[in-house]
């Protein structure tokens, strides 16, 4: 299919667009990263499409209290330009720098991978390991839902066909917490990822952790907590052993399939490496922890 | 005097006085035009009143065919024609070595995506909705998707000659008694994988019949004269009435040597008389078209006690998909390399090409040379650890010395480059890299030598390669050959020979793109021939030219011949430079008499009399060589291979523009280090290739290209224009194994398989205990 093939609907506000959307046959579309391929390999049910591109309204990087609230139309390059989001969720930097290649990164958004419910999406872990709220409106009524609450499964969500996401809010990192981002493609570019993960540690003493997060992109049909890994993290010495058995455990919670990429096998390896890698790089001074106090 | 005496004779004076446009990094004199986008693409292009073709493709790999009705299709409003096998009027079957693959497919399809109909419709959208109301019924036949199936006595057999389309032994010595005497004998099977050309402009082109009734092909391609043949064979019209364009074209590297669209097109546009434009898709690009051939190698080579190799007794065995295509020569490129540029007193060579239901495999850059590459460089390298030698001290003691007879009783030549290329690397900062660990413990560094030999041209394959130039009296030269330029450059270097051959400013140098109705058959741009083969034509036609100006400057200047010299476009009296013409002033006298100063120059390429037995072109006369260092970062968490650096010592003979020399050796390390680590082409279970774009199908990226180090051993090659020989292949063919025995390095771990993907390199890390 084309572009031509669709009715294009182009509004100038946020009302506008929510009554496009009210009986939901339109498919809303940002920087079209993905929904222009979904369109080429005909994989758009929707008639029409509801651009999104000319509702400044949409376009907003926000500092409220605990939260970074991010518009739909904000792009990664955006978010890797923000002094704002370099300071309190470096981990949502460090993964918007891996999303496909900086032509992707300026016109891929944040909201769009959200939308897109792919477990692939590189923007998603750190919201899982930050704790996001995603903002659904429809003309009728205006909803937040958890990020652990919103997807369902490969590009299903709680998403309703009249609803469109208008914002993603970024739960603030606090000063002290460690993080990591690591993606595994098959090239250092516009590459897949085969698996990735997110986590934020927060520290109880030196390099003893009271609470973690981690999450994994790639491994189920959506991203997941590494809950029992995050668990053994807690309050004790990150020994080598440890952090191998952290990064097994990781392993053993994912439940990756076998494509054309990689197999499952090595998914499952691939995802406790690079959980042990981010937690020595940690442990051994590679990385620093966030330090709100510039701002 | 023959002809290549006065080539080299005409090089060596001119380099005795230095050049003056030799061994210049021009930019390249199509660069403008194009990054301005003047140059149209074909598959930009539009003609008035065109019509859009498309090709009806097997979903099936092997298969008998009941029925193909297309009588729907044709009815479809919009279509303008239908075309099936009963339509080709000529030979329905193409093929550059052995026309052997159905120009349209007829009774039985042997891989998936096989051509069986084409579509001309007034748009692009009803030809594909023409391809959806044709229908094909299959008897499926079972399908072979390896040469180990292929290879068994039950398997199926594609073809009535069955599935090995051809077959080499070659001897030399006794190989049996050598391992009997050996010190260490080492036996090690090598595989290597499909892979694509990933050019960025897929197989496009337009056709349409002129004014004259010509029939007219515009199709990026790799050789304008044998697209011709094969047009007129199929078509059963005089090649007289076939004009091929192959310039532009958006790269090549072998993927678009053979035909591709042109019969399809000259068929098309013949039956509607209309212009017909055909462009394949990037997943056809990836399902229709030729990719490089999977190998299966075993090497069983024996060494003495002193580090000397004995014996090296090689079973090749070359997958060549459904047909042969340039499969035969392919085949003869690895047998050439499979025992290196070393002196090994005895050689086995039994060489195999092996039909399966894999698409078609046919030429790319390197052309089975990366292939037996992997496998002798791999083996040399386990050799000398097994020796506990230098890498590079094993390789020097057993190369191959000016005078020594190689495999194929051939004299080896001017090996002094190679010598001093390996040398070189063994002082070079990359080698000598301290063994400083790595912070991080799981990354692992290590550093891996290979080396490369790869002919020029055909070998024993007669090549008579004529140019010509042509002196227009308002002021330039127009050169003239056929060997497109499909941005390897071939245009710009023959530009600087031509200029330094008449003492020309670059400017007054006019190349005219390869066009059948123009330019002379000087064959095709590959097997690195191109510079070699159009510029020592070139150079013939120069010193013609020169010739023949020279008689009417004597008469003019009131001398003699031997009485007046030439310089920068002018004749002079010896002795008395007051008194000069130039040649525009002459040729304009000459015109005025009716005398066109176009001159044509053949060159016979040097060769053997006769190939080798079993080979239709082994050996070559004229060999380039390179000597490769590359170090890489492994992951051993992830098995994600990061390769660092690169480094080339290139024998190419003297250069003739250093900047796209080395750009392109360049490029072709970039395409070795895909072939070495990520790319591979991969059939599902119905024999359907399943990454054909560039999001699954893994071409390096820029983030991925190491830091590379290009160097040009200063050598001379006496056959050569100015001493060059060709270069376009030789930076592919050692990376595989430099970077495998990188690998080596770094992991302890040895990999006989090619790509290095993440999930290949660790899994066989955790079966050795590495991970």
């Amino acid at each position: 299919m084309k572009v031509s093939h669709y009715t294009v609907h182009s509004p100038r506000t946020i009302s506008e667009a929510l009554n496009i959307l009210k009986d939901g046959a339109a498919r809303p579309i940002a920087g079209g990263t993905d929904v222009m391929v979904q369109i080429k390999d005909d994989l758009v049910k929707e008639t029409e499409l509801l651009n999104l591109s000319y509702i400044m309204d949409l376009n907003y990087i926000r500092d409220d209290g605990d939260f970074i609230r991010v518009g739909a139309l904000t792009t990664y390059s955006d978010l890797i330009r923000s002094r704002l989001v370099n300071e309190y969720s470096p981990v949502l930097v460090e993964a918007a720098r891996t999303v496909g290649a900086v032509q992707i990164q300026n016109r891929g958004t944040l909201a769009g991978n959200v939308g897109n419910a792919s477990p692939a999406g590189d923007g998603l872990p750190p919201l899982f390991a930050t704790g996001a709220k995603v903002k659904l409106q429809s003309e009728a009524s205006e909803r937040e839902v958890d990020i652990g609450d919103y997807f369902l499964g490969v590009r299903k969500t709680v998403r309703q066909p009249n609803e469109l996401i208008t914002e993603v809010s970024v739960r603030k990192m606090k000063p002290g917490d460690y993080y990591f981002f690591k993606k595994i493609g098959l090239r250092s570019a516009n590459a897949i990822s085969l698996v990735s993960v997110a986590a934020v540690l927060v520290p109880a003493e030196v390099l003893t952790f009271k609470e973690a997060r981690i999450a994994m992109g790639a491994v189920a049909p959506t991203v997941i907590r590494a809950k029992s890994a995050e668990a053994a993290i807690l309050n004790c010495q990150l020994t080598d052993e440890k952090m191998k058995e952290v990064g097994r455990l990781a392993s053993e919670e994912a439940h990756p399939i076998t494509d054309i990429r990689a197999t499952a096998e090595y998914r499952k390896q691939a995802i406790a490496g690079a959980v042990y890698e981010g937690l020595y790089e940690i442990v051994n001074g590679f990385r620093s922890p966030v330090n709100g106090s510039s701002v | 005097m023959p002809e290549v005496e006065a080539v080299k004779l005409a090089s060596e004076e001119i380099l005795q006085q230095g050049y003056s446009y030799i061994n210049r990094s021009y930019q390249r004199v199509d660069a403008l035009d194009k990054v301005t986008g003047k140059i149209k693409f074909f598959s930009d292009m539009k003609i008035e009143g065109m019509l859009f073709a498309r090709v009806f493709r097997s979903s099936v790999a092997h298969a008998n065919i009941v029925t193909l009705d297309t009588t729907e299709a044709e009815r479809l409003q919009g279509v303008r024609a239908v075309l099936t096998y009963k339509d080709v009027p000529g030979l329905n079957a193409y093929g550059a070595i052995i026309p052997d693959a159905p120009v349209l497919g007829y009774g039985k399809v042997r891989f998936y995506g096989e051509p069986l109909a084409l579509v001309a419709a007034d748009d692009q959208e009803t030809a594909e909705k023409a391809l959806g109301l044709i229908k094909a019924v299959y008897e499926p036949l079972p399908a072979v998707h390896s040469m180990d199936e292929s290879l068994k006595p039950e398997a199926p057999k594609l073809h009535d000659r069955g599935n090995i389309a051809r077959h080499a032994l070659i001897l030399k010595g006794d190989v049996d008694r050598a391992f009997k005497d050996a010190h260490l004998t080492l036996e090690r099977t090598y595989r290597t994988q499909s892979q694509k050309h990933m050019f960025l402009e897929p197989e496009a082109g337009i056709a349409y019949t002129d004014e004259l009734g010509n029939l007219n092909i515009l199709a990026g391609g790799q050789n304008p004269y044998r697209d011709k043949m094969q047009v007129a064979r199929s078509l059963n019209i005089s090649p007289e009435k076939v004009r091929v364009i192959n310039y532009p074209a958006g790269g090549a590297f072998g993927g678009k040597d053979d035909v591709t669209v042109q019969i399809h097109l000259a068929l098309l546009a013949t039956k509607t008389k209309r212009p017909v434009k055909l462009v394949w898709n990037r997943e056809e690009s990836g399902i229709g078209g030729f990719h490089r051939h999977p190998s299966l190698i075993t090497l069983k080579t024996a060494v003495n006690d002193d580090g000397r190799l004995l014996a090296n007794d090689s079973h090749i065995y070359l997958d060549t998909g459904a047909y042969q295509s340039f499969g035969p020569t392919v085949l003869d490129v690895t047998i050439e390399v499979i025992n290196g540029p070393y002196l090994i007193p005895n050689i086995r060579i039994d060489a195999n090409l092996v039909y399966t239901n894999n698409g078609i495999s046919s030429a790319f850059r390197g052309f089975g040379g990366p292939q037996g590459n992997f496998a002798i460089e791999s083996m040399m390298d386990e050799m000398a650890e097994e020796m506990k030698m230098d890498p590079i001290d094993f390789r020097l003691k057993n190369l191959a010395k000016s005078g020594d007879i190689g495999p194929f009783g051939n004299s080896m030549r001017n090996m002094e480059g190679i010598h001093e290329a390996l040398s070189r690397l063994r002082n070079s900062p990359l080698w000598q890299l301290g063994k400083e660990l790595p912070p991080k413990p799981w990354i692992r560094r290590g550093t891996g030598v290979a080396i490369a030999i790869k002919g020029v041209g055909f070998g024993t394959i007669p090549d008579y390669p004529t140019a010509a130039v042509e002196l227009l009296p308002q002021g330039k030269i127009k050169v003239l050959f056929s060997n497109p330029d499909y941005g390897q450059g071939v245009n710009t270097g023959n530009a600087q020979i031509v200029a330094e051959a008449l003492d020309l400013p670059m400017n007054e140098i006019e190349v005219v793109n390869a066009d059948t109705q123009y330019s002379p058959d000087t064959g095709s741009s590959s097997a690195s021939r191109g510079t070699f083969t159009s510029g020592n034509a070139l150079l013939v036609a120069c010193n013609k030219m020169l010739d023949r100006l020279r008689m009417e400057a004597a008469l003019y200047l009131e001398s003699t011949r031997d009485g007046i010299e030439y310089a920068s476009g002018r004749f002079l009296i010896k002795g008395n430079e007051s008194k000069s013409v130039s040649i525009y002033d002459l040729a304009k006298g000459l015109r005025a008499k009716g005398e066109t100063l176009k001159f044509e120059g053949t060159f016979e390429v040097p060769r053997y009399p006769e190939p080798v037995k079993g080979t239709l072109e082994v050996p070559h006369v004229v060999y380039m060589y390179g000597a490769m260092v590359s170090s890489i970062e492994l992951n051993t968490l992830t098995g994600y291979l990061d390769v660092k650096n690169v480094d080339l010592m290139a024998d190419i003979g003297n250069v003739i523009n250093p900047l796209l020399a080395t750009t392109q050796c360049e490029g072709g390390i970039v395409q070795g280090l895909g072939f070495a680590t990520s790319e591979e082409l991969v059939y599902n279970q119905d024999e359907k290739p399943m990454n054909t774009n560039y999001t699954t199908y893994i071409v390096p990226s820029i983030a991925d290209i190491p830091k590379m180090y290009v160097e040009f051993i200063k050598t001379y090659e006496q056959y050569g224009p100015y001493g060059a020989k060709g270069m376009a292949e030789i930076p592919i063919v050692p990376v595989g194994a430099s970077i495998a025995n990188a690998l080596k390095q770094a992991s302890g771990v040895r990999y006989y398989q090619l790509p290095l993907t993440p999930g290949r390199v660790l899994s066989k890390l955790h079966d050795q205990g590495q991970g």
